[in-house]
């Protein structure tokens, strides 16, 4: 429905995703729905896979190694584990709040999957304001995890909920000044757009083609933080902090539930490095300036051959699981942040060094 | 953050540190497939070897989950010899481990003293159900048979203690035995030499000999023979100690007759302490008159000292035990001393005898149930209360019964 | 009815009956949430309108944001765990402030806009202005009004801080009392000088570490 009143109103040519080149308006529809589905329920697991392994081998681990060839179905097992357990429902909680909490904190992290654009035309949907709708939909789950560290009718959860609420709230700031920050350099909100851009973008009018991430180091720091942050990621995983609160709002949850709020984490992953690379590393780009094989007729960024499409989404996905590997690199290497230090990051440190960053880039923008 | 380094510096070295260790090799044992070797004293499981155990039941006392069951029964083993006594013999029919209760705190096998239960490093004997692993006396004798051998001890270490006892028996066997066979050997040579030499035997252990000295006749004849000097003087030497032991033997077996008759009498001559460091200088003046050198005469005449003074302490110990003078025994009084004043009976310092000495306990008193009338009046009188008055009065009674019985011996 | 009116419909029951339960809700958390979807409802209204822009502004603002700080805020100092209800008994007066203040806006709308203004474009008509037309008319026709919002929003802001900063007391001796309540101050957490006068080390920068 949004994909048609969007095609209706906007006059700008918009790129058209793949799954619109077939007849009809219930097929390509569906196409999408599964396209969606499968990078959601497909794309964290891998990432998830690649944590257990890198963060195995980083503490002189192995990893998961018996669940499938070398333990890549490890987390298809867990979830298997998690369908069989009991779900529990402690007898204090609000049932209906506790029951739908996952699911409100799911939902938003599997509809930001609808704009993001995994290679040339493989997306479900490019609309005008593709970045800003991925940002207001990561700030709906934070109303999930508030909800259940509630309902949960247990002190731990209660201040998990808290922190994340305060913590999420927070980091929400500095995250979409630098996006919009991206956005100003672009010129557009379309997650495409900023793709396409960074393509022609030339820094400062000397020719040489570089991606945002360049011009905006500090952008792309900022929102890196920010993003761990907003994951609740360790070093930032204070409303789970599981040495003081057990586990936060997930404290009373599982089977099921549990697995839900799990996945939320983890698609957050990489829907969030997903958005990196496409604001600051040029999307399915190869190299800055070096267009994709097989897409030569469009001007290296689309109408591409199959083999271009795979190539492009291989270096997107690729991408994506370096950032992943990064936060993971974080996470094994810093120890979590005090709840009052990371307010403070974000107030005194993130905020003000995004908005400087957004006023010089704007100037920088009208200037050149 | 120190002023020298920019700020950040740390995160990165943070980061360094991690992706190094990202290329390290796993530290990760592949368990199912490949075992680690396990210390020689892994405290796996506990294994019984149960020819061992003598149902003495330590090892279930001390357990602190009790999770140890032990069932036995006795049995009649004929005497050994004829006419001698039948003895009775635990027999163990169950022996029983409850590993699910069991944390491996390792007293049982610390406690038993007959090395009935060892730590086995076997440790694959997890179970689906609880009552799993309650394991009998079968599977426990299975695992002593996988308890390695305990590893060698370090360079320079001491042996343990009954191996060095064993060693130093074993050695001193050879030692006489090899003497043995050098005196026989020295006894045929002496016969080729027509009475020449004399044999040696300067290891031997007991009586001991004071060497260094020389047979001065052996030494003279020899160097008449011809001999070498060296193996004159060595063979006078051997013959000197020879002699020097026979003439020790019969002396002690002079003086043996003397103590066995005095031990005889005396119930307990050990008891009786004599202050060392005197001599008899009779004896010593006697020696030294023989011919022998000082410091041995002074030995003899410290031990014909010693052996005299005890023997004169048990006739006056005797002598007072019949006078019923309390004072005598010096130590023994002390600690009935203390026992009495504990009591608060008068009755009791009566019966401070000298006999305590010798241990009231030796004297066995039947009918313990009896209690002495008087004390128990008293101790009423005194405002204790009936247990206490009961018990001790039985005690006074016990006391004195015994008291009467060694008057009666030493009447005898 | 076309699908654009069944889904605008549906929406729009949702959002009201939302909003009913919002007000009869016992319980105060369940009221919040209610409002969450409440809001929710009308960014869906707004899409059915084509306004998307609108709506994710609706999404980003109210229910990322407000309804967030609502339910924070309540969980932060009164609401009870689990299924207790917490409620106040003054629903007279609450119909009467919504009732009068449905009725000025309401009049106000009308005013402004015209009565005739409404129900004379068909739903297929309606086309959404491009985000771009959304930004000039905003930053460049409209931008005193703007502006002056912003400062009304930063005025409002600067005031909650200064309520809520600890120093607020008339008298300096009641700030100490709240300084020793709360802790630690935010004067104390800088670089004391030293007794000797020296300027202390810092052991640790916390405003550094972020910034790498």
């Amino acid at each position: 429905m949004m994909a048609s009143l969007t095609h209706a109103t906007t006059t700008v040519a918009q790129t058209v995703s793949l799954f619109d080149g077939f007849d009809g308006f219930v097929l390509p529809v569906i196409l999408k729905l599964v396209f969606v589905l499968a990078a959601f329920f497909v794309l964290p697991l891998v990432g998830g896979y690649l944590e257990h392994k890198v963060m195995g081998r980083m503490q002189h681990r192995r990893g998961p190694v018996e669940a499938g060839p070398f333990g890549s179905l490890q987390l298809v097992a867990d979830g298997i584990k998690f369908i069989q357990k009991e779900d529990l429902i402690p007898s204090a909680a609000d049932r209906w709040v506790f029951a739908i909490a996952p699911g409100v904190a799911l939902v938003p992290a599997m509809l930001v999957f609808l704009v993001i654009p995994f290679g040339p035309g493989v997306f479900a949907l490019d609309f005008e304001l593709g970045l800003f709708y991925a940002l207001a939909a990561i700030s709906v789950s934070v109303l999930g995890v508030l909800m259940g560290g509630w309902a949960s009718a247990n002190k731990f959860s209660l201040i998990g909920g808290l922190r994340a609420g305060a913590q999420l709230v927070a980091y929400e700031l500095p995250l979409i000044i630098a996006a919009i920050t991206v956005a100003v350099q672009a010129g557009t909100l379309s997650l495409v757009g900023i793709v396409e851009s960074q393509a022609t973008f030339q820094l400062f009018g000397t020719g040489i083609n570089v991606w945002f991430v360049f011009p905006q180091i500090v952008g792309f720091a900022i929102f890196f933080v920010a993003a761990m942050a907003e994951l609740s990621r360790p070093p930032f995983d204070m409303p789970i902090g599981d040495s003081e609160l057990v586990f936060g709002y997930m404290t009373e949850y599982t089977g099921i539930k549990y697995a839900m709020y799990m996945l939320t984490e983890y698609a957050g992953m990489i829907s969030m490095s997903a958005l990196m690379v496409v604001l600051y590393l040029g999307g399915w780009q190869l190299l800055p300036g070096v267009p994709l094989p097989g897409c030569e007729a469009g001007g290296g960024l689309f109408d591409c051959s199959p083999t271009g499409i795979a190539l492009g989404v291989a270096i997107t996905i690729a991408k994506i699981m370096a950032l992943v590997f990064l936060m993971v690199w974080a996470r094994v290497a810093y120890p979590r942040l005090r709840e009052d230090q990371l307010q403070r990051v974000c107030w005194l440190v993130l905020v003000p060094l995004s908005l400087a960053n957004l006023a010089v880039v704007t100037i920088a923008k009208v200037v050149f | 953050m120190a002023a020298t380094s920019p700020p950040g510096t740390g995160l990165l070295k943070g980061l360094g540190v991690t992706v190094k260790h990202l290329f390290r090799r796993p530290s990760t044992l592949m368990y199912p497939y490949e075992r680690d070797d396990l210390a020689p004293r892994t405290r796996g499981v506990i294994a019984l070897m149960d020819e061992n155990c003598t149902v003495c039941m330590l090892c279930a006392r001390e357990c602190p989950d009790w999770c140890i069951y032990i069932e036995s029964h006795k049995e009649t083993v004929p005497p050994a010899k004829e006419g001698g006594r039948a003895r009775t013999r635990n027999v163990l029919d169950r022996f029983a481990i409850d590993f699910s209760l069991c944390m491996y705190c390792g007293i049982c096998v610390e406690v038993c003293p007959f090395d009935a239960l060892w730590w086995s490093p076997e440790f694959e004997y997890s179970e689906y159900n609880m009552e799993g692993l309650l394991h009998e006396m079968e599977k426990l004798r299975e695992w002593a048979d996988t308890v390695p051998a305990p590893p060698p001890l370090d360079d320079g270490a001491q042996p343990p203690a009954e191996v060095a006892d064993a060693i130093e028996k074993a050695e001193k066997e050879r030692e006489l035995a090899e003497a043995k066979a050098a005196e026989q050997a020295q006894a045929e040579e002496q016969g080729a030499d027509a009475g020449g030499g004399a044999p040696a035997a300067a290891k031997a252990a007991e009586p001991k000999v004071e060497a260094g000295q020389i047979d001065q006749e052996t030494y003279d004849q020899l160097i008449a023979e011809g001999k070498s000097e060296r193996m004159a003087r060595s063979k006078a030497k051997a013959a000197y100690v020879k002699k020097e032991k026979a003439r020790l033997k019969a002396e002690a077996d002079a003086a043996g007759g003397d103590e066995a008759a005095e031990q005889a009498a005396a119930p307990k001559p050990a008891e009786v302490h004599v202050e060392a460091g005197q001599i008899d200088q009779e004896t010593y003046d006697q020696l030294i008159a023989e011919g022998k050198t000082e410091r041995m005469a002074r030995a003899k005449a410290k031990a014909a000292y010693v052996k005299k003074e005890k023997a004169r302490l048990r006739a006056e110990a005797e002598g007072q035990a019949e006078g019923g003078d309390a004072a005598a025994s010096a130590d023994a009084a002390a600690s009935d001393d203390s026992e009495q004043a504990s009591d608060g009976g008068a009755q009791a310092a009566a019966d401070a005898p000298a006999q305590e000495a010798r241990k009231l306990g030796d004297v066995q008193v039947e009918g313990a149930g009896e209690i002495d009338q008087e004390v128990y009046d008293q101790l009423i009188a005194e405002g204790k209360n009936e247990r206490i008055a009961r018990s001790k009065a039985k005690a006074a009674w016990v006391k004195k019964r015994k008291q009467e019985q060694l008057d009666q011996e030493g009447d005898a | 009815m076309t699908g654009h009116d069944v889904i605008f419909v549906l929406v729009g029951l949702l959002t009201a009956s939302a909003a009913i339960l919002t007000v009869t809700s016992k319980n105060l958390v369940h009221a919040a949430l209610f409002l969450a979807v409440t809001l929710a409802g009308v960014a869906g209204v707004f899409l059915t309108l084509a306004a998307d822009f609108l709506a994710l502004v609706q999404l980003l603002v109210y229910v990322g944001a407000v309804a967030v700080l609502f339910l924070f805020g309540l969980m932060l100092t009164r609401a009870p765990i689990g299924r207790e209800a917490l409620d106040n008994q003054k629903r007279g007066l609450a119909i009467a402030v919504s009732g009068g203040l449905f009725v000025l806006l309401s009049t106000l709308i009308i005013g402004a806009v015209g009565s005739g203004a409404l129900g004379e474009t068909s739903v297929a008509e309606v086309a959404g202005p491009r985000i771009e037309d959304i930004g000039i008319a905003t930053f460049a026709e409209w931008v005193l009004p703007f502006e002056v919002l912003s400062m009304l929003l930063l005025a409002a802001l600067i005031g909650a801080i200064v309520l809520a900063r600890p120093e607020s007391g008339e008298s300096g001796e009641e700030a100490e009392v709240t300084r020793i309540e709360m802790g630690d101050a935010p004067s104390s957490e800088g670089p004391q000088p030293l007794p000797d006068g020296s300027a202390p080390e810092l052991t640790s920068g916390q405003g550094t570490e972020g910034s790498s």
